[in-house]
């Protein structure tokens, strides 16, 4: 902004003018009419329904050709929401939760994704927007009556509910990010508040990674300091049946965004950015298995 | 110029569809929204409904604004000024219109991105040279220069709260001119 444009601003801003009655409340009212806020829900659910509600924004703009432009796996962005929309219906079955859209039929997310999608395409891109949120605001208002513990089997892994919800969190986040990035959005971070539980979740997720990939962690224990808005440090023990973590063998330093976006299956372990200290080869070993859970 | 980091977390916060960062960044900047509407429409009727407009369009699109690109009241202050000067072209055509027919079109005049229309630029630097010498040099080092306040301080010798002192003098005054002059 030219100087004589900032110091207009600021004079401006020096003489306030004032509404004659606050616009405040009206402005609020407005706003809930032009863009749903983040579902209320469960403290430990908030990160889920904030990253819905950034993906909302992001389709505010979406114009008919980003509908039907290819974001991932060959999909585009009307089936994309979709297949957010089925697996989001999967975790609202498992909790007792309304599930939207077509009768669930088969449990497992690429057929349910399947589903949604074959009934999403018959309807308008607004009306899968529409759909999705509406199933995503079902799922928060269920859980606000809910213990972050309460079981719930989602694909044949049975995990804490909120665990399940920080996976869908995190799938959400990285699905907003693949749609923005092809309609060259910058796209803020979530705040700190729901970075941080969220990398918790992939921290956690470790020795499974390792599990899945054939490797075994058993009585090592990584330590792991994540970098940023939202990160922390952790001492991971990398056996699935490790009770505690016991001294490090590894020390593995990251971005914290992106090592949540690694977990979720972006970006290559082989040339992901970070500093490994101690053994190598296992500090190594952890990033190689890290995506081994992210599915589409 | 990159955003403040305010401007970064309350940004964030209503991409997560926070509505109290909404009510905070209203809060914040709703009074200079309004009275740069009603500088260019005279009209505070309309000028309430363009800065409840405002606040509704950072909500509903807020990845539309980039904080990568500039601080949040540069951007919401630009959507203000289109707005109302779009409100009084369309009130000029109206009132033209009811005159009769039109000998002549208008050229179209393009819209640009910003706060000041070119008049208005000029009325805020002939605002400027207008003030006396000591606010003057110190708006001028501040905002044409690029000087920070300490750095003002100490080009005109003076302790880095007067500076500041002056140059917040110096805002006012050019808020008063600027005001004086629309009546």
């Amino acid at each position: 902004m030219d100087p004589v444009e900032r110091l207009y601003l600021d004079a401006l801003m020096e003489d306030p003018e004032v509404p004659a009655r606050s616009l405040r409340p009206q402005l609020l009212a407005g706003a809930r009419a032009r863009r749903r806020p983040a579902a209320p829900t469960a403290a430990w659910a908030e990160p889920y329904a904030g990253r819905v509600a950034a993906m909302d924004a992001l389709l505010a703009s979406a114009v008919d050709d980003d509908w039907s432009r290819i974001i991932v796996e060959g999909w585009t962005l009307q089936e994309l929401v979709a297949h957010l929309a089925a697996k989001d219906g999967l975790l609202a079955a498992a909790v007792g939760a309304p599930v939207l859209g077509p009768p669930i039929d088969a449990v497992d997310s690429l057929s349910r994704t399947n589903d949604v999608q074959a009934y999403e395409r018959a309807r308008s891109p607004e009306q899968t927007r529409r759909d999705w949120r509406a199933q995503a605001d079902a799922l928060c208002r269920h859980l606000a009556g809910l213990p972050a513990t309460t079981p719930a089997t989602l694909d044949g892994l049975e995990a804490p509910v909120g665990d399940h919800i920080l996976a869908r969190c995190l799938e959400t986040w990285i699905h907003t990010a693949d749609a923005a990035q092809t309609a060259e959005i910058r796209l803020p971070d979530p705040i700190a508040r729901h970075i941080h539980p969220t990398a918790d979740l992939c921290a956690r997720l470790l020795p499974w990674t390792m599990l899945f990939s054939g490797m075994d962690g058993s009585g090592r224990t990584l330590h792991l300091t994540l970098t940023g808005e939202g990160g922390g440090e952790w001492r991971v023990p990398l056996g699935v049946e490790d009770s505690a973590p016991g001294e490090p063998d590894a020390h593995i330093t990251a971005d914290v965004k992106r090592f949540c976006f690694l977990l979720g299956g972006r970006g290559d372990p082989a040339d992901f950015p970070a500093d490994l200290e101690g053994d190598l080869s296992l500090a190594r070993d952890v990033l190689t298995a890290a995506p081994a859970l992210s599915g589409p | 110029m990159e955003a403040p980091y305010d401007d970064r977390l309350l940004h964030q916060r209503v991409v997560g569809g926070d509505e109290s960062a909404l009510g905070e960044v209203y809060d914040r900047l709703s009074s200079l929204i309004f009275g740069l509407a009603l500088r260019v429409t005279r009209d505070r009727v309309i000028a309430e409904d363009i800065t409840q407009e405002v606040f509704l369009v950072f909500w509903e699109r807020p990845l539309a604004y980039d904080p990568e690109r500039g601080t949040l009241r540069a951007w919401l202050a630009t959507i203000a000024h289109r707005r109302a000067v779009d409100h009084v072209r369309a009130e000029e055509r109206r009132r033209v219109s009811a005159l009769g027919p039109r000998l002549f079109e208008r050229e179209p005049v393009r819209l640009e991105d910003t706060v000041l229309a070119a008049d208005e630029a000029q009325r805020v630097r002939q605002a400027v040279t207008s003030l006396p010498d000591g606010l003057r040099e110190a708006v001028e080092l501040a905002y044409f220069g690029g000087r920070t306040y300490r750095q003002v301080g100490e080009e005109l010798g003076v302790p880095e709260g007067t500076a500041k002192s002056r140059i917040r003098l110096a805002l006012r005054r050019l808020a008063d001119a600027l005001a004086e002059e629309e009546v």
